[in-house]
């Protein structure tokens, strides 16, 4: 295929494709902010024992909940404070961001590997395949997500792996319904019909023409759905049916310093701050992801 | 958002209401909260704390027993005495109505007995009643109850949870309408029930004169369920409420610190302890709490005064025995542990675990303190991981197959009688993990006995014992907090069981 | 339309049917409800009399189909917790999370559809950006969270609001603001995206060009049509918010069905558990059903699927 004179002057005078993407991500001011707090809370996760001053799990009951510094009572010891069992709140918010990520990253995983297999296959095959996935994914979305999932917990015992398991089987319906439908419409592209024609592999086609394509709106998928498991901790934590003492997480801050909250709202304000903006960071990185990559600017 | 919230908390703290606006002094309604959801009104048919102070403001025992001295009283009997080991006569008093008009006799209280004794008609708390085979009636107002077999407390338990109730009315509607509109002919009655929510109750005017529990001043009582303390405190602050208990120890400290209610505290019969799998049903092979020199070196790991004056504060303070010190039979004169956690360390390197081991670790209340107690078990080297279960859920897992070791309480149903603690848990039942005959056997002997002397001699033995071999870790006793309006007199008792017949405005 | 009707009702059912059976399986799977039953004093042999009683030693299939044979005829069975039939006991908690779920669904759209359209009628203006910055803080805030800042302010400090209790309306506002944030920035943002694509339209143009006031462009042409995705997205958020006011009922000790599931689970009430899960699944199937039809009167190509 031999390039036309246009063509050729086009491309060398105008931006390339990966300089407009470039240009569009950092043009994006919520995607870029989102993008930033997000990685400050991935390095703190990762360099957490170099940054944490104490060790998140040492108790000592003479020194409970010691305000942060800039109360009266607070000291630089304890920048943060301490919590009811007299540990050092920042150590604990700081390994805490480990759990917060893990649950979000690990539920979204898990949810994402169930939905985008159950939505590929429906949109790729159709028929009696498209059917029972339609359903199965009418059926978990009739599920009280909340209700079922404090059920489970309460009942086989809270721990992070089952509080991550249950969020990833229960969270994988919107990653089923989009895939499904943008499989739906790739599935009529050309180039798939071609593929099929030639005789390509059924895998072939959903590994190397239909995965690429559909990609983006994994990704953005991925980070709602992770916002939504890490909220979802929270209120299971919130409710005392989500991942157990000692683990430093940060609903589990919250449910703790709920009981104080009218005498040390710190000890809820500070896991809820912390809580929030990691949620926030996600969703503006998933809002910008989805401007970005979407095929023309929303506006 | 944090600044505002912050600033919004100080401001309610260092506000200063003059009397607010809906006090309950004014129209002679005390605001009440429970914390949880009562199952049913009916006495015998619930097993919370809500119910038995229900039960003791709405209905009467035959007698009854002054939670400030222990004495016992004639309330529904004036007089009480046994015919033998297992028959009991009783006169009973004159003149007394029930709530809905119904005149009180003998035959109320052989009706009620005969009722809650039927296994058919399954009372919920079965231990409460099942010590009784039946009640005959002698005259119109005089009684005998006849027993299974010789029970000591059978006078605590008849100044206790058994309550008369009037034969025509509970024939005719059952537990089901008991539960929604409840009859006694306790202090208070029930004017209105929303099950589970709320529960209005009213000064009965026609209440026994003579009645031990004394007479009601306060002239209604509205009860609402509020599960949340900071719900309740927003309540208590706006004076949508007068009154909560069960209030956490720091935020008690905390309102203590603000002066604006009276904080209350007392000890309750609650102890809490360390349950360990002494007899190996969690599995024989390699099992260090079969070692006692383990299960000492628990003991010494952990540090219950820190624990007291740091988590449950008031009148809690730390217990050396399976039992309540006030329960008859309880004797604190038995070996106990201190807190060394070196010591403690040379236990376990003497036992064959120079490095510790690794065990899961059960409970189902008071997260908090189960994970202050973990912390110091992992400072002598026994990693622990927390299992927080229900407790139903917990108790099944220890009956079918052990717990290594769990935190477990237990509030003798405010029985003042060691048969009612230690008995409950060492005579081979499916809770017991020490499975040691001699101390069943001694145990055998206290329960039955009628002699007060062989009783305590043998219970003390029993103690002595689980002491010895460190069956249990014993931890504390629990406290309760009371929070109310200074408008309000109002001493708790022992038993942590409000008596809002005790309650009168200032 | 008949066939269409008759298809999603069948449909509907069939996930009915399938969530009651999920969730018996995971209920009773779980563990002995006997010993749940019978409470912390009871003894072994209470706990065997009640299995026995209860019929838990018979296989699970037996006892799911006896469920569902009375579930069909209104029958829940009796709550273990309350001497009461389950049926009883939700319908008087299920009008208070009714009136909740209404409240919260209206609050959302009467906020949620004007500062869409608003966004959408001067985009990346400034009321555009307020209204996502309120839409963003809505996704990222813990439920639970706002309703305790909300009491501190409104209860604590200016004392206008009672905290708690569902006696009067003014026991309303909190519980309503805090769950129809919830469904608020969904709804806002569809309005927002709906009323984008349908202003750039062909027939907008037209109206506008015909002379059509700018007002009656707005609200007869292009509101109309940007609002059908808005209505079945209300009703599928209305069906979660019943299932999701358990926070929200908990705080403000609304004792309403949410509350009263979280309560059940903590009691091992498994009845009640059982048909709360069934209930709440259904009024999502009823809804997302209603809006189907509604979308489908609306709008008659969508009959096909």
């Amino acid at each position: 295929m031999a390039k036309t004179v246009e063509t050729v002057i086009r491309e060398l005078s105008g931006p390339t494709p990966g300089q407009i993407m470039r240009s569009k991500v950092f043009g994006h001011r919520g995607l870029m902010i989102g993008g930033l707090v997000l990685l400050f809370v991935i390095l703190v996760a990762i360099f957490a024992p170099l940054l944490a001053p104490h060790d998140p799990y040492h108790q000592n009951l003479m020194i409970r909940m010691r305000p942060p510094v800039w109360y009266d009572k607070g000291t630089w010891e304890h920048v943060l404070g301490t919590d009811h069992l007299g540990r050092d709140y920042l150590s604990r918010l700081i390994y805490g961001s480990r759990i917060s990520l893990a649950i979000g990253l690990i539920a979204a995983l898990i949810s994402g590997l169930i939905g985008t297999a159950m939505g590929i296959a429906a949109g790729y095959f159709g028929g009696k395949v498209d059917m029972v996935v339609t359903f199965l994914i009418n059926v978990r979305l009739a599920m009280p997500v909340v209700l079922v999932a404090l059920a489970v917990v309460a009942l086989f015992g809270g721990s992070l792996q089952i509080v991550i398991m249950v969020l990833g089987l229960l969270l994988w319906d919107r990653f089923a319904v989009v895939m499904r439908s943008a499989t739906l419409q790739l599935r009529s592209m050309e180039y798939v019909t071609a593929a099929r024609a030639i005789g390509c592999s059924t895998r072939r086609i959903i590994f190397s023409e239909i995965m690429p394509n559909i990609l983006n709106n994994l990704i953005v998928i991925v980070t709602l759905e992770m916002a939504h498991a890490i909220l979802l901790e929270a209120i299971l934590s919130f409710l005392g049916l989500g991942v157990q003492p000692p683990t430093p997480s940060w609903g589990l801050m919250v449910s703790e310093g709920k009981q104080m909250l009218l005498f040390e709202p710190w000890m809820i304000t500070i896991p809820g701050v912390a809580l929030f903006v990691l949620v926030l960071a996600i969703n503006l990185m998933g809002d910008g992801l989805r401007d970005v990559t979407a095929p023309e600017n929303r506006n | 958002m944090k600044k505002l919230l912050a600033g919004a908390s100080i401001i309610a703290l260092t506000m200063v209401a003059a009397g607010s606006a809906w006090a309950g002094k004014a129209d002679d309604t005390l605001k009440i909260a429970f914390n949880k959801e009562l199952e049913s009104v009916d006495s015998f048919y619930n097993s919370a704390r809500e119910g038995v102070i229900m039960q003791h403001n709405v209905w009467d025992g035959l007698l009854y027993r002054d939670p400030y001295n222990g004495e016992y009283k004639g309330n529904l009997a004036t007089e009480w005495e046994w015919i033998d080991d297992v028959t009991l006569e009783l006169v009973l008093r004159e003149g007394v109505t029930f709530h809905n008009g119904e005149e009180f006799d003998a035959d109320d209280v052989v009706y009620t007995v005969n009722w809650v004794v039927d296994e058919k008609n399954g009372v919920k708390t079965q231990r409460n009643v099942n010590w009784m085979k039946s009640a005959e009636k002698i005259d119109k107002y005089k009684v005998r109850i006849h027993l299974k077999a010789p029970f000591p407390a059978a006078i605590e338990y008849l100044a206790g949870p058994v309550s008369i109730y009037p034969n025509e009315y509970y024939a005719k509607v059952g537990p089901s309408g008991m539960g929604v509109e409840p009859v006694g002919t306790g202090p208070y009655k029930v004017v209105k029930v929303e099950p589970g929510k709320r529960f209005v109750l009213e000064k009965f005017d026609n209440y026994h004169k003579d009645s031990p529990k004394g007479q009601p001043t306060i002239g209604n009582l509205d009860i609402r369920t509020i599960p949340d303390f900071n719900t309740q405190a927003a309540e208590l602050f706006g004076g949508g409420l007068d009154w909560i208990w069960e209030v956490p120890a720091d935020q008690a400290e905390k309102m203590t610190a603000m002066d604006r209610f009276t904080v209350a505290n007392e000890s309750t019969m609650r102890i809490g302890y360390l349950d360990m799998d002494a007899a190996g049903l969690t599995g024989t092979e390699n099992n260090p709490m079969m070692d006692v020199r383990v299960r000492q070196a628990i003991y010494h790991a952990i540090d219950r005064q820190a624990i007291v004056d740091a988590l449950l504060k008031g009148k809690s303070r730390i217990v050396n025995s399976a039992c309540f010190p006030s329960q008859f039979g309880c004797t604190e004169d038995v070996t106990s542990y201190d807190y060394d956690p070196e010591k403690a360390k040379a236990l376990l390197a003497e036992a064959g675990y120079p490095d510790g081991f690794e065990t899961d670790f059960y409970a189902y209340r008071e997260r908090d303190y189960a994970e202050a107690m973990m912390n110091y078990l992992n400072a002598v080297g026994i990693k622990t991981n927390l299992r927080f279960l229900q407790y139903s859920a917990l108790r099944e897992q220890r009956m079918k197959s052990g717990t290594p070791i769990s935190f477990q309480t237990w509030g003798s149903y405010s029985i003042n009688d060691a048969s009612a603690f230690t008995s409950e848990f060492f005579k081979f039942g499916s809770l017991d993990l020490a499975r040691d005959e001699e101390v069943r056997d001694w145990l055998d002997v206290a329960d039955s006995s009628v002699d007060p002397e062989t009783r305590k001699e043998f219970y003390a033995k029993a103690l002595k014992k689980i002491a010895d071999q460190a069956y249990w870790v014993p931890l504390f006793s629990y406290n309760s907090n009371y929070i109310f309006t200074k408008d309000l007199e109002y001493k708790p008792a022992m038993d942590d069981i409000p008596r809002f017949f005790q309650m009168s405005w200032k | 339309m008949l066939v269409f009707t008759l298809k999603k009702l069948g449909l509907a059912l069939l996930v009915a049917l399938a969530v009651s059976m999920l969730s018996f399986a995971l209920l009773y799977l779980s563990g002995d409800p006997a010993a749940a039953i019978a409470g912390e004093t009871a003894s072994d042999s209470d706990i065997e009399a009640i299995r026995i009683f209860y019929g838990f030693d018979r296989p699970l299939l037996v006892q799911y189909g006896e469920w569902l044979f009375n579930a069909v005829r209104g029958d829940f069975g009796q709550s273990y917790y309350f001497q009461l039939p389950v049926g009883q006991l939700i319908a008087d908690r299920l009008s208070v999370t009714m009136i909740l779920g209404v409240c919260g669904i209206t609050f959302a759209l009467l906020t949620a559809v004007p500062l869409g359209v608003a966004a959408a009628v001067r985009p990346n203006s400034l009321i555009d950006r307020v209204a996502l910055f309120i839409s963003v803080m809505g996704q990222a805030m813990p439920s639970f969270w706002f309703g305790l800042v909300l009491i501190v302010i409104f209860s604590i400090q200016f004392q206008i609001l009672p905290p708690s209790g569902s006696e009067s309306w003014r026991h309303f506002v909190m519980p309503t603001i805090v769950l129809g944030y919830y469904a608020m920035p969904g709804i806002m943002r569809l309005t927002r995206a709906g009323m984008l694509d349908v202003l750039s339209a062909d027939y907008i143009r037209t109206a506008r060009a015909k002379g059509a006031s700018e007002m009656r462009v707005m609200f007869k042409h292009a509101l109309r049509n940007a609002i059908i995705p808005v209505v079945s997205l209300a009703a599928v958020q209305m069906g979660f918010m019943l299932g999701g006011s358990i926070v929200v009922e908990s705080i403000f000790a609304l004792h309403g069905a949410g509350y009263l599931a979280w309560e059940s689970i903590g009691r091992n009430d498994l009845p009640t558990v059982q048909a709360l899960i069934l209930i709440f699944s259904l009024f999502y199937i009823v809804f997302t059903f209603l809006s189907d039809l509604l979308n489908a009167w609306l709008d008659p190509r969508m009959r096909v699927g």
